[in-house]
């Protein structure tokens, strides 16, 4: 039980209240733990819902949840006093009847189904005063995997999300949405709290394994306790009492350098591997010119730390922009807004000019993020290029988002930034045309995010990527077709028999054709039923997120429209005994003393508002629910007592402090977002230009950024070719090697000790006493 | 049909095009009202099927259950508590303040005074109070 704010009064004892009744806040569901293994290729979860009401009379308990990526429900165990059952895979309107014929007899009945946009209803229904029942389900999930490490995140809450005929209103406890049913059936989404205390206990406890793995782990969103297990970690919450109001999100460190492989034997007889490929074994890629169109989401959504966030990030990319790049930037919330009506080339004035215009783009509206991308698109016209959007993927609907995306014919990469995960959304996004996609905490430094992302933006190492499939091979999910530097390539495949030894790839690149051998050495023997499980779940996912609401509809009533993918998609199901939106899971448990006929309450859980939201931002103003709220009010004086008894008495737990802005990385990327086009720092006379750009290129490279690594690598790369290309004749001689040895160590990853941004940052002009700490510095071999 | 027709909860299903389940949670809301009859088999009316049709069409305007609770309360169905017109006071992130807007004008004065004085505390960074005295105005008799 969550015993956060529980305060006495005169009154007596109040637990949490509901901020509208003032009358205390009963939870159905009081408790969520998740548990399971975390790999590098995806993750076989098991999460723990338990439930409980104090209620005389039975109630149907309904939680609303969002998959995260690639993700998939397997089954389900119910238990309670005296009963444990397991849940079937049945047709989604055969479990619905099965469910309700349950209901209706009186019975314990349970029924997980996913709606569109990945959005589950798990229902308990006849739950019973004063018994506890605990629901256990299985769920395939996929992390973001990149080169150095990859990450997992679980949803704890999900966003209120924009959708053009959603029902929209705020409420004295934060706010609802409620979604047209001929668009999307009967999902129900809960209600969101803006202050969480006082909901449900989230808890977490993780194996994480795998090889590689074991030398890091990190999170952006929560306090962990890291302990060693035989085959890795054990990765578990360190603090008691955590509310739904974020995802949790795991950071794993992994050798980026090195091909693995995982899978092994499975229960279907057959083999399911799994092979991970670095970028870094396509090789390296030429600097060619890019065109970009930068897409910002300005939607009412986006209010607040999240939208700092992006124009930071997005002043962040502006800089990092090459003289020869051309680019444009679009805002978009119902209305799309531009920069300027054609692509204009990155010089000094047209950046600055960006900048300034970016300031005064603040957020409003709704996500009409389609006819963003399809403004982008055009502007891109032709000549074609990239688009790279910021965003936070609050939509919903968003099958009908990625089919016209799609229809665009841009290649899309995403910068997620959100504390309640749209990363199944924005991967999709980036997946279906071809892009890569980043998603990160608004806790976290969302400018060197984006520097890392854009880095790769418009410059593959291999494109047109092919593999054989050899004999008795299917290789599904397909790899991509483009790989980007810092995101590797997973190989996923069937062998009727054994894992093939290796697979061979072909692609092209700037030198011409390539060609790679991937050996498939497994890492141990046991995971081929978890690899073949997270192959079905990506498979779901991928068709899917091709199928809208009106093809759904009509495929359910018979029609031809949908009837394809509805009967493919069930027939994957079946395969994988995965559930879908064709295939849902049900268990209906006969108890003693069960009595037909009653109608139970429906309740749905409330969750919390994703962590950095702001209310208005999304269910408008508070006086436009003027009048609604008084329907709401049994007792208003009384709440207003308890709501003023809340702030006065209990100061609150306040948020866990995120992870510390770094003042030095906001100096640095200060100074590099004065870098003039041609990569040199400003300066009155040439010498003057060389010192302030190696003092601020050795402050980068103490930071970890190097021609190779680190969020500002494009940023030294420029400084680096500045520097070299335009050492100034009349340089003194043991300047010229000084600034030379500078380089060298920058190249070398070798700058640690000096506190170069400090002299970077008050450097002017000929500083005599920083040519005098650089000189010194190349004297001792030790920047 | 005569007044007589009553259906399953299935039948009453196909008819409004609702699924079960949301038939139930409107029930549950307070929107529709409970089956005619409780027990095994228990049955719905002709002023269900008219009542599923209002709330389809308060849901095309824009309506949130919430809201049409309200609205349908005004046209004598549910249970709903009379309706108490309120006012809004947003006094900081997080805090929403909910006063009966039918009070006496110098009582509504005085009590917006205490919230804005209120409001001031809190965006000066104090959400600790030193005493109740702190509290605004609440008039005595609406604390019981």
């Amino acid at each position: 039980m969550p015993t956060t704010n529980t305060m006495e009064t005169e009154g007596g004892i109040l637990g949490p209240v509901e901020a509208g009744r003032g009358r205390p806040l009963e939870l159905d569901m009081q408790r969520l733990l998740l548990t399971g293994t975390v790999l590098p290729v995806g993750a076989r979860l098991r999460v723990i819902h338990t439930f409980a009401t104090a209620d005389t009379k039975p109630v149907e308990v309904v939680y609303a949840f969002m998959l995260p990526r690639d993700a998939a429900l397997r089954s389900f165990q119910v238990e309670g006093p005296g009963f444990s059952a397991h849940s079937e895979l049945r047709p989604v309107e055969e479990a619905e009847r099965i469910y309700e014929e349950g209901l209706e007899e009186g019975h314990l009945a349970t029924y997980a189904r996913t709606h569109r946009d990945g959005v589950v209803n798990l229902a308990v229904g006849n739950l019973r005063g004063g018994e506890p029942v605990t629901v256990t389900l299985e769920i395939l999930a996929g992390v973001d995997l990149a080169d150095e490490g990859y990450r997992f995140r679980f949803p704890f809450t999900l966003a209120p999300s924009y959708h053009r005929e959603a029902r929209v209103v705020a409420l004295p406890e934060g706010g609802a949405v409620e979604l047209p049913e001929h668009a999307f059936g009967d999902v129900l989404l809960p209600r969101w709290h803006t202050d969480a205390r006082g909901l449900h206990e989230i808890g977490f406890a993780l194996d994480v394994a795998g090889p590689g793995t074991g030398v890091e782990v990190a999170s952006p969103s929560h306090p962990i306790r890291v302990g060693s297990r035989a085959d890795g970690l054990l990765v578990s919450l360190a603090t008691a009492g955590e509310v739904p109001d974020r995802d949790l999100v795991l950071d794993v460190g992994l050798d980026g350098t090195r091909t693995f492989a995982l899978g092994g034997p499975a229960g279907d007889g057959a083999s399911h591997f799994a092979a991970v490929v670095p970028s870094v074994a396509f090789g390296t890629r030429e600097e060619t010119p890019r065109t970009v169109v930068f897409l910002l989401d300005r939607s009412g959504s986006m209010n607040g730390e999240p939208m700092q966030q992006a124009r930071r990030a997005l002043a962040a990319c502006l800089a990092a922009l090459d003289e020869q790049d051309r680019f444009a930037i679009v805002a978009f919330d119902n209305s799309v807004e531009f920069f300027s009506p054609i692509l204009r080339p990155a010089s000094r004035k047209e950046r600055e000019a960006a900048a300034r215009w970016l300031e005064r783009i603040d957020a409003r509206g709704g996500t009409e993020l389609a006819a963003g991308v399809a403004a982008a698109a055009r502007l891109l016209g032709s000549t074609g290029g990239d688009i790279f959007v910021i965003t936070d993927g609050q939509v919903f609907a968003t099958e009908d988002v990625l089919a016209s995306v799609k229809k665009a014919g841009a290649r899309l990469h995403t910068l997620g930034i959100g504390s309640a995960s749209q990363d199944r959304f924005l991967t999709l996004l980036a997946r279906r045309t071809g892009g890569v996609s980043r998603f990160v905490t608004p806790r976290e430094r969302v400018d060197t995010a984006a520097l890392d992302l854009f880095a790769s933006v418009a410059r593959p190492v291999a494109q047109d990527l092919a593999v054989e499939a050899p004999e008795g091979c299917d290789l599904r999910p397909a790899p991509p077709e483009t790989v980007f530097p810092g995101t590797p390539v997973v190989l996923w495949g069937r062998a009727d028999d054994t894992v093939p030894g290796a697979l061979t790839l072909t692609f092209s690149d700037p030198d011409g054709e390539g060609l790679l051998e991937v050996p498939l050495t497994l890492h141990g023997q046991d995971l081929g039923e978890t690899v073949r499980l997270l192959r079905g779940a990506r498979l779901i996912t991928d068709l899917e997120s091709t199928l809208d609401g009106a093809e759904e509809a009509a495929g359910a009533a018979g029609r031809r429209t949908g009837r394809r993918k509805l009967s493919r998609l069930a027939s994957l199901s079946s395969s994988f005994g995965l559930a879908s939106r064709a295939m849902a899971l049900v268990a209906v448990v006969e108890r003693a003393g069960d009595r037909p006929g009653e109608l139970p309450e429906t309740r749905v859980v409330p969750v919390g508002l994703p962590d950095g939201m702001v209310p208005a931002g999304v269910f408008g103003a508070p006086h436009v629910v003027k009048d609604f709220l008084a329907s709401y009010i049994e007792a208003p004086p009384k709440v207003l007592c308890c709501v003023l008894d809340a702030i006065v008495e209990d100061p609150g737990s306040s948020p866990p402090p995120g992870p510390e802005m770094d003042a030095r990385t906001d100096e640095l990327l200060d100074l590099l977002a004065r870098l003039e086009p041609d990569g040199g720092m400003p300066g009155s006379t040439p010498e003057a230009r060389i010192l302030a750009t190696v003092l601020v290129l050795l402050a980068a490279a103490a930071q970890g950024s190097s021609t190779r690594r680190g969020p500002c690598r494009a940023h030294v790369r420029r400084m680096v070719r500045f520097v070299e290309a335009t050492l100034p004749a009349g340089l003194p001689a043991d300047r010229r090697e000084a600034v030379k040895a500078a380089v060298a160590a920058v190249r070398g990853e070798q700058v640690a000790g000096w506190d170069w941004l400090e002299l970077a940052g008050s450097a002017s002009g000929d500083d005599a006493g920083a040519w005098e700490a650089l000189l010194e510095a190349a004297e001792e071999g030790a920047f | 049909m005569g007044a007589e027709t009553t259906w399953t909860l299935d039948e009453l299903s196909r008819l409004s095009g609702y699924s079960k389940r949301t038939i139930r949670y409107y029930i549950s809301r307070g929107v529709l009202p409970g089956p005619l009859r409780a027990g095994r088999g228990s049955r719905y009316g002709e002023a269900h099927l008219e009542r599923l049709a209002r709330i389809r069409e308060l849901q095309e305007r824009g309506l949130t259950l919430a809201e049409i609770a309200f609205e349908l309360a005004g046209e004598g169905g549910g249970d709903l508590p009379e309706p108490v017109p309120c006012q809004v006071f947003a006094l900081a992130p997080g805090v929403m303040v909910q006063v009966r807007a039918d009070l006496p004008p110098w009582r509504l004065k005085k009590i917006r005074r205490g919230l804005e004085a209120f409001a001031r505390h809190l965006a000066a960074d104090e959400t600790v109070m030193e005493t109740r005295d702190d509290v605004p105005d609440v008039p005595e008799q609406e604390r019981s």
